[in-house]
């Protein structure tokens, strides 16, 4: 993907995009700073049009068909849309839309039911693409953008969560391959990276809304284990941990939670970065200052 | 009757119950152990004994995230993410009575709101769905901080294909 980008010169390259539902509401910011740091980096974002709900865990926990057929919605949409490859920033819209495909491309009876529902069986031409390994590369050859030094003075702990977590096979989703390259970069841009245990421990997902309780266990140990590895920002890489990590953080010294994409944003020194750390739930003024100091 | 159940159970999630030799790495790796009435390995060797109901019945089948630590963890790579899914499915089917009634509220209500407009109001289910099962004021502070923020839509989308979708998924509850 990355050569194909490359091999582009006319114009801003295009990168085709499905938001999904958290993206456009509570996860805005996370988009928006992908957004702003692309278009530093000369891509444009077409957003895919009328893209609708891939059904998330609750058609994969109750209705096997929904499942199957949300998500085929959108993948028979970009195919129509001259789209190969379609980035997601949500891990679980991602391993949604790769599932659903692999079912239909690999069972003729289900790709005959995409058929039934959609009037068109999936070819298999458009890819979903989960956009961390992509970004960081492209951030990488691009070091330019960002100012030298701009994340000194942040202790990172990046957390990783499920999703980024789990062998390749059974998700599609390779979170692991990109995460040397983030920290170097992260080296490279004056942060420090931290290692401090809870990177793939889960955060309760979508049991949040409904054990908060439960949720708000794991999410306290999370925080306490980064606060006391001396982080003083948490990263994350999923909406939805986002919000965990924000809504059920523990009250007293709770660590800022940043999406990578602000921090990135932060390095390139995108004036928007502040206005977006300002609409989060946990005070993330404390970053700001590490950053000021240094 | 005992094996009808593991028999079932097995093909319709596409895995193979006698390749769990209970070593305990998916309970010992789930994040939502504490709040299952049954480990994930106990719920294998329950339907290969034929107990049903007690399966079917359980709050095991609803806890399950579907983070998918036990299938990472598992030296057979049983998909017991998948097996949940297809209990709960037959469990729905079944009628039987549902452990975890919230759980299952959460998901009908999601799926309604793609139904509807083809994608999911955030605000207007989670208020829905705190409503039904009557917590509204559960997390309604949070939330509230939330609005002020900016960082939730306050007005739904609805997609153009909203009645197509409406259409395919009209058998869903």
């Amino acid at each position: 993907m990355i050569a194909q980008l490359r091999s582009s010169t006319v114009g801003l390259r295009k990168i085709n995009f499905y938001p999904g539902c958290s993206l456009v509401s509570s996860a805005r910011e996370m988009a928006e700073s992908f957004f702003e740091v692309l278009s530093h980096l000369q891509l444009e974002i077409r957003t895919l049009a009328d893209w609708s709900c891939c059904g998330s865990t609750p058609a994969h926990s109750i209705d096997s068909r929904a499942s199957l057929l949300l998500p085929a919605r959108n993948l028979l949409l970009a195919e129509d849309q001259g789209v190969d490859e379609l980035f997601t920033l949500c891990p679980s819209c991602y391993v949604r839309l790769w599932d659903s495909r692999r079912k239909a491309l690999e069972k003729e009876e289900l790709n005959q039911s995409v058929k039934e529902a959609w009037g068109a069986p999936l070819s298999g031409k458009t890819k979903p693409v989960f956009f961390l390994g992509p970004l960081i590369s492209l951030a990488d050859e691009n070091k330019a953008v960002f100012k030298e030094g701009a994340l000194k003075g942040l202790k990172v702990a990046l957390y990783y969560g499920c999703l980024l977590s789990r062998q390749i096979w059974i998700t599609g989703l390779d979170g692991h391959s990109p995460r040397s390259d983030l920290e170097r970069l992260l080296l490279a841009l004056g942060a420090e990276p931290l290692r401090w245990g809870m990177e793939e421990q889960c955060c309760g997902a979508g049991l949040g809304v409904i054990k908060p309780g439960h949720s708000e266990m794991l999410v306290a140990r999370i925080h306490d284990y980064a606060r006391r590895s001396g982080a003083n920002c948490l990263v994350v890489f999923c909406p939805l941990c986002h919000m965990n990590l924000e809504l059920r953080a523990p009250r007293t010294n709770p660590v800022p939670v940043l999406y990578v994409t602000e921090l990135l944003a932060l390095a390139a020194r995108i004036p928007k970065a502040n206005d977006w750390l300002s609409k989060h739930l946990v005070e993330t003024k404390g970053v700001l200052k590490a950053l000021e100091a240094s | 009757m005992r094996a009808d159940f593991a028999q079932e159970v097995a093909s319709r999630a596409g895995i193979s119950l006698g390749a769990c030799f209970h070593c305990l790495s998916c309970a010992a790796g789930c994040p939502a152990l504490e709040i299952m009435d049954y480990k994930p390995n106990q719920i294998i060797r329950m339907i290969q004994r034929g107990m049903r109901e007690q399966v079917l019945e359980s709050r095991t089948i609803w806890i399950c995230i579907g983070c998918f630590n036990c299938l990472d963890q598992c030296p057979n790579r049983v998909d017991i993410p998948g097996l949940m899914d297809a209990l709960r499915q037959i469990a729905i089917e079944e009628g039987v009575k549902v452990k975890e009634p919230s759980v299952l509220a959460f998901h009908k209500g999601f799926l309604r709101e793609i139904r509807k407009r083809g994608r999911v109001f955030e605000l207007g289910f989670t208020v829905r769905y705190k409503l039904s099962t009557g917590n509204l004021f559960q997390d309604s502070l949070s939330g509230l901080r939330m609005m002020l923020k900016g960082r939730l839509r306050l007005f739904p989308e609805k997609v153009k294909g909203a009645s197509d979708i409406e259409k395919v998924l009209g058998g869903i509850a």
